[in-house]
């Protein structure tokens, strides 16, 4: 039950972090293989301004989360805004020279050594033999509490709803007049602080290192595909089920294969359930050709 | 910065990345099947060769000690075998999720040799590999050993692709990239044609991987991160996907630059920034390349010369947008 | 040797495509296959090679039942398709796409590629030859080496129809091959459409908007009303039938089209 828990908290991390990921690819169109450098990034920024600046952690983590909101808004427009006309493949791949020139400025601004929070976790509390920290009930709070704020927004304001629109029809989208730059900002926005966020609470709970980034894109990636990129219930579902999945497989199996048991699930999915995920849409493809 | 020794070395690990970019490129750049587990392939061979050629001393649980010349091969058909394992059921699967099965297999092969370590020795590492020669010719003059064996392996890779790539058998797999449905409707065997592409692609990864270990002289799981695959990538797409040379020249133009910067003194409290050159500039020509010479320095049409030949029709075109990328099935 | 369909049935979340359609196509024949937008015509072209298996009913060419195949080997059976759109091998030139097409499987695998095969050279300059021929009789010849992304829409009509002859084909379903085909070329096209069958008893099914071009070659028309067979027989009947006749003047434009 104990690691239940512990997934549980795992896996609302790893929803933030996942449905920054679906917001881009369901509206830009493309794998963002960076997103999970902005995780890393948002874990080194949230450190230096808690541990070297001695700021609170509040503090720090909203500072955090809007300057990397607000950064990754920047280099959308840099890096992916120029070669949007190129098609999805170009994007994926300019999104990986994104990530390795992120990684790069990780290293070169926060060293190879791991670094850490001081300790914030605010004591233990039992419920019925089960453990739990004060931080890891403000984590999960967090993360429900701002996909809830997400939810909100895509569906009662009216920049939410453009958002909702280009999701589901791009071009039909452009043609009713919605305010493209406007919704891509957002976008950006959003899906950057996100990461951001999902990276300061993994830094909370473990070590900063530089290989955050190429840690997690995978598990992104498998929540993403398994939630099936389209409804947000549904990536926060594969979020729980994968982070409950890896921490509770702990018991049965060595630590070590945690993240195996991720991609070992992401991989089952996609072979076992072909079906849903192409079957249809390839015939389609075939006919049309 | 004139160390000749310096030089041979980056020529080396160049020749060494041609030959994964060539190889590469005859599954994607013509297979149209986008492989992010290069990294996992490599692994693959490597770890075969080592387990099959390691010292029984190592303690290692399956040590059969065998002959390097035995274990090469052996490794490029191991490594064919795995690429068939991997590609069975992740071909059934459309591109982007093609992309994501191989990235995560990858992952896969690599926390397994971790928590294998009673066979592999895990994160330790397996140091001093053998190498072919090294009892004739020692000390520096080896280098320049390494770097003939690691030539004449991309001037293989680059004859047995080029063979490939003109046969008939790659018109059809480029044919079957183009429009899958066409080549179906023609009779072709897509699937069938693209798992055996896929396993060619593992034999020759396979087959590099020795020369890999020769270079490195000692392995470890972190040698196989995702970043190896994503250098090979930038290697062929600053080459050309889909053209014959382009393997080859984009590994020499991005080894040698990234290298060449390394040269560059900085204090030793900037070690950080010297860390961060190579993944910077490998990002950086990735991201220049597709947003101003999509095609890469040598472009498939060039490869093939198609067009060439009718007069005025096609002279001076470029390729279309969004063809760029060897245009999707 | 013929093509048989016995009730076969297609539908598409609830809406009937193709309605309990029978028939049966002499494979050395040229049949026609006509009716307005959306009677399901290129559903059961899909149906019958394979690309979307039909629900019910069976479909069988000589003695072979293909209903649920493969569509790659509903193609090496010899019923070779073409498309309405006409894509193409994008990159690949005229000469190599038709090359492409008459490969053989044993040429096709990563040893072939070595090119050791006598056997393989030998039946890759035969193709040589043949695609030269063919281009010549559809007056492409000087397109050969041009690829196929730069062909005008009409070039790339033609080329479907070039692909297919080099398959090997023992009958050829054709979707609108006069589509957008300059006028010279479609006199062309019926000639070499008729010709393959009279001399050498290479029938098609062909689906097409232009009735005058439709009418001039086929021996016999089905003609195709919402999924159901409407009417079936020799030309001059059909033109003569006040069902089709209806059917066609319910709906403008369609004869004009691609004329």
């Amino acid at each position: 039950m104990q690691n239940v828990v512990f997934g549980i908290v795992t896996g609302s991390i790893l929803a933030v972090a996942t449905l920054g990921f679906a917001l881009v690819r369901q509206t830009e169109n493309f794998l963002n293989i960076a997103h999970a450098q902005m995780m890393a990034l948002g874990a080194f920024v949230g450190v230096v301004l808690v541990d070297t600046y001695g700021m609170n952690i509040f503090l720090a983590g909203a500072i955090t989360v809007i300057g990397l909101g607000a950064l990754g808004v920047v280099l959308s427009a840099v890096f992916f805004q120029p070669v949007r006309h190129q098609g999805g493949t170009v994007l994926l791949f300019t999104s990986i020279g994104l990530a390795l020139m992120m990684y790069a400025a990780i290293l070169a601004l926060f060293g190879t050594q791991a670094r850490f929070y001081p300790d914030v976790s605010g004591g233990l509390h039992r419920f019925a033999g089960i453990g739990i920290a004060t931080n890891e009930l403000v984590i999960i709070g967090l993360a429900f509490g701002s996909i809830a704020a997400l939810q909100i927004f895509l569906n009662s304001t009216g920049l939410g709803r453009a958002i909702r629109a280009v999701a589901s029809n791009d071009d039909l989208a452009r043609v009713r007049g919605v305010p493209v730059r406007t919704v891509s900002n957002t976008i950006w926005f959003i899906s950057s602080a996100f990461g951001a966020m999902a990276g300061v609470m993994l830094g909370v709970l473990g070590a900063v290192n530089t290989e955050i980034g190429w840690h997690n894109i995978l598990i992104v990636l498998a929540a993403a595909v398994l939630g099936g990129l389209r409804s947000i219930t549904g990536v926060i579902l594969a979020g729980l089920l994968l982070g409950i999945m890896m921490d509770v497989s702990a018991l049965f199996i060595p630590t070590a294969y945690r993240p195996v048991v991720a991609f070992g699930v992401l991989v089952a999915v996609l072979i076992l359930r072909p079906e849903g995920i192409l079957s249809v849409q390839r015939r389609k493809d075939a006919v049309v050709a | 910065m004139t160390n000749p020794i310096f030089w041979v070395g980056v020529l080396t690990l160049a020749a060494i990345y041609a030959s994964l970019a060539m190889a590469l490129n005859v599954e994607s750049g013509w297979g149209g099947m986008w492989d992010l587990g290069i990294a996992g392939l490599l692994a693959a061979g490597s770890y075969c060769y080592v387990i099959l050629t390691a010292d029984p001393d190592l303690g290692m649980r399956f040590a059969p000690g065998l002959s390097m010349w035995v274990a090469w091969p052996l490794s490029a058909l191991f490594t064919g075998l795995v690429a068939f394992a991997i590609g069975a059921p992740a071909l059934r699967l459309r591109r982007e999720y093609f992309l994501i099965t191989t990235l995560a297999f990858a992952e896969i092969i690599r926390q397994l040799v971790v928590i294998q370590a009673d066979f592999t020795r895990g994160t330790l590492g397996i140091p001093n590999i053998n190498r072919p020669f090294d009892s004739f010719v020692t000390g520096r003059d080896y280098n320049y050993v390494l770097l003939g064996i690691a030539v004449v392996a991309a001037a293989v890779m680059y004859l047995v692709t080029r063979q490939v790539g003109i046969s008939p058998f790659g018109r059809t797999l480029r044919a079957a990239r183009d429009n899958e449905a066409v080549a179906l409707a023609l009779g072709k065997r897509v699937n069938r044609m693209r798992i055996k592409t896929f396993i060619l692609a593992g034999v020759l990864i396979g087959a590099t991987a020795p020369v890999y270990l020769f270079y490195i002289r000692a392995i470890s799981p972190q040698l196989f991160a995702p970043g190896i695959t994503f250098t090979v990538w930038t290697a062929l797409v600053i080459g050309g996907l889909g053209s014959i040379r382009g393997g080859l020249a984009g590994a020499f133009v991005l080894i040698v630059f990234t290298e060449a910067v390394g040269l560059i003194e900085v204090d030793p409290s900037h070690i950080n920034i010297l860390v961060a050159i190579e993944p910077f500039l490998v990002g950086l020509l990735l991201v220049l390349v597709l947003r101003f010479r999509p095609d890469g320095l040598f472009s498939e049409r060039s490869a093939f010369g198609a067009g060439n030949r009718a007069a005025g029709r096609s002279a001076g075109d470029s390729r279309p947008a969004g063809a760029a990328q060897g245009s999707g099935g | 040797m013929e093509l048989v369909l016995d009730t076969v049935r297609k539908t598409f979340g609830g809406v009937v495509a193709v309605d309990d359609v029978s028939a049966v196509m002499p494979q050395d024949r040229v049949t026609a296959l006509i009716g307005p937008n959306g009677a399901g015509k290129t559903t059961l072209f899909n149906a019958i090679t394979g690309f979307d298996p039909p629900d019910r009913g069976s479909i069988s060419f000589g003695d072979q039942r293909i209903d649920g195949l493969p569509p790659w080997r509903v193609a090496e059976l010899g019923l070779i398709r073409t498309f309405q759109t006409p894509v193409g091998f994008t990159t690949l030139t005229v000469r190599e796409s038709l090359l492409a097409a008459a490969t053989p499987h044993f040429a096709e695998t990563p040893v072939g590629a070595l090119g050791l095969s006598r056997k393989a050279r030998d039946h890759e300059r035969a193709s040589g030859d043949r695609a030269e021929e063919i281009t010549a009789e559809l007056g492409m010849a000087e397109l050969l080496d041009v690829r196929t992304d730069e062909l005008s829409a009409g070039d790339r009509k033609l080329l479907e129809f070039a692909r297919s002859l080099m398959a090997e084909p023992k009958m050829l379903l054709l979707d609108e091959p006069a589509a957008a085909v300059a006028p010279a070329n479609i006199g062309r096209l019926s000639q070499l459409v008729r010709r393959l069958c009279d001399e050498r008893g290479l029938g098609s099914l062909i689906i097409d908007h232009n009735l005058s071009f439709l009418m001039q070659i086929a021996d016999e028309v089905h003609v195709l009303d919402r999924g159901a067979l409407l009417a079936s027989g020799p030309p001059a009947e059909i033109a003569a039938n006040p069902d089709v006749m209806r059917v066609y003047l319910g709906e403008d434009g369609a004869e004009g089209e691609g004329a």
